[in-house]
C-alpha cells in the first residue's frame, strides 16, 4: 500500500468507530518493508491538492512509526502564487514519502482494540475474522 | 467511444467482465462531464470501486481521468484473487502515473467515514436464498490451507445477493451518508429483479437525488445504473 493510503484507512471493527483511536492505524516499523516506486512522476499541483486534503497529524504519526521523524508538526502552507525553490524541495520530499513510498510487507494495529492487520504483496488486508465481523 | 481496457485473469476465481461491467463503463463515460462539474475541479477526489473484481472499471477510470486527473484510486474487494487481478489489469493498461492502492476489505468498512467522493459498485445482484459467507482463507484462519478452498466460493460471492439480490446493496445504500463525502456521488448497478424503482423511491424519501444514467437489455436481464447524491 502507498503511504498516502494510510490517511484513509481505519480499523474495521465497528465498535472502534466510537473511539478516536481507530485512526491512524499504528504501523510496526520493524516489520514493515518499504519500497520506492520511482516511476511515479513528481506533479506539484497534485501534491498541493493532496496536502490540502490530508489529515496532517496522521501523516506525521505514520511517518514516525516508519522511522521518519523529520516532518513538521503542523501542515506546511504554500503561497497561492509562485512556488519558491524552498516550497519545491518540501513538495518533492512529500512526493517521495506520500506517493512513491510503498509498504510492501508489514503490519499495523488499531490503537483502540489492538487488532493487527497484515500487509502482503503491497495489499493491506482489513478483513476481520468471523468472530469480529 | 473510449477504449475498453485489456483484461486477462483467472475467471475460475474472479468475475469475468460481462454486460454489467460494460454498462458501468458506458455510464461513467456518459457522465464524464457531469462528474467533473459535480465534484469540482479544485481538490483531489477519492475514488473507491467496491468489489473491483478483474479491475476493468477502476482501470477504465484511471485511463480516462474519471472523475479528474487529480484522483486517488483505492478499490476494494474481499477476494484476494480479485485484488491481484486488479493490480495486473492496471499494469497491463499503462496507467502507471495514476495514484492506485487497492485494499482488501468488506464493502468500504475500513475506509474512513465521509471521505469517498466517487463510489462505484457492481454488486452481487442475483436473487438467492442467502448471501454466501466470505470463504475463510489461510490469512484469516491459519488452520486452513489454500487447497481446501473452492474457487467457486469466490464467484458465488461476486454474484449472489440474497433476497431480491439486494442484501449487499442495501448494506451500502443504508450507510451511504457515512461512506460518501458531503459532495460525494455513488454509481450502482441493478438488475430488474432488484426492483430498482422501489429502491429509488425509498432513497428519494431519504432525501437522495437518484437518477437513471444507463439501462440495457442483456440477454434475459434488464440492467440499469443509477447515481445517488445529496
Amino acid at each position: 500500500m502507498k503511504f498516502l493510503t494510510s490517511n484513509f484507512l481505519k480499523c474495521s471493527v465497528q465498535d472502534c468507530d466510537r473511539s478516536n483511536d481507530n485512526f491512524p492505524l499504528k504501523f510496526d516499523g520493524e516489520k514493515c518493508q518499504l519500497e520506492q516506486d520511482e516511476g511515479l512522476e513528481f506533479n506539484p499541483e497534485f501534491l498541493l491538492r493532496i496536502i490540502d486534503r490530508v489529515d496532517w497529524p496522521a501523516i506525521v504519526s505514520v511517518a514516525s512509526d516508519l522511522g521518519n521523524t523529520t516532518l513538521p508538526p503542523t501542515k506546511p502552507e504554500f503561497a497561492n502564487e509562485e512556488l519558491s525553490e524552498e516550497d519545491m524541495i518540501i513538495l518533492r520530499d512529500l512526493h517521495t514519502l506520500l506517493i512513491q513510498t510503498n509498504i510492501v510487507e508489514g503490519q499495523m494495529m488499531c490503537r483502540n482494540c489492538g487488532h493487527i492487520y497484515y500487509i502482503k504483496n503491497s495489499i493491506p488486508n482489513l478483513l476481520l475474522p468471523p468472530h469480529l465481523a | 467511444m473510449l477504449p475498453t481496457p485489456h483484461v486477462s485473469c483467472d475467471y475460475d476465481k474472479v468475475y469475468e467482465p460481462s454486460e454489467d461491467s460494460f454498462l458501468l463503463l458506458d455510464a461513467l463515460e456518459k457522465d464524464r462531464a457531469f462528474l467533473t462539474q459535480f465534484l469540482g475541479s479544485q481538490g483531489v477526489n477519492l475514488v473507491c470501486e467496491v468489489g473491483c473484481g478483474s479491475g476493468i472499471v477502476t482501470t477504465f477510470m484511471m485511463q480516462n481521468n474519471i472523475p479528474s486527473k487529480y484522483s486517488i484510486y483505492v478499490p476494494t474487494d474481499v477476494n484476494p484473487w480479485a485484488l491481484e487481478s486488479t493490480v495486473g489489469t492496471v499494469q497491463r493498461n499503462e496507467c502507471g502515473q495514476r495514484f492506485f492502492s487497492p485494499v482488501r476489505t468488506n464493502l468500504v468498512h475500513s475506509i474512513r467515514e465521509q471521505e469517498i467522493d466517487l463510489l462505484v459498485f457492481n454488486p452481487p445482484y442475483v436473487p438467492a436464498e442467502t448471501v454466501p459467507a466470505v470463504p475463510q482463507d489461510w490469512e484469516l484462519d491459519p488452520t486452513k490451507v489454500a487447497s481446501e478452498q473452492r474457487p467457486d466460493d469466490w464467484l458465488d460471492l461476486a454474484l449472489l445477493g440474497g433476497d431480491d439480490g439486494m442484501v449487499v446493496t442495501w448494506q451500502l445504500l443504508n450507510n451511504l451518508d457515512s461512506f460518501l463525502s458531503a459532495k460525494g456521488v455513488a454509481y450502482i448497478l441493478f438488475c430488474a429483479r432488484n426492483k430498482p424503482l422501489d429502491v429509488v423511491k425509498h432513497m428519494q424519501e431519504q432525501g437522495w437525488q437518484s437518477e437513471l444514467v444507463e439501462h440495457r437489455k442483456a440477454g434475459w436481464e434488464v440492467l440499469s445504473i443509477y447515481r445517488f447524491h445529496r
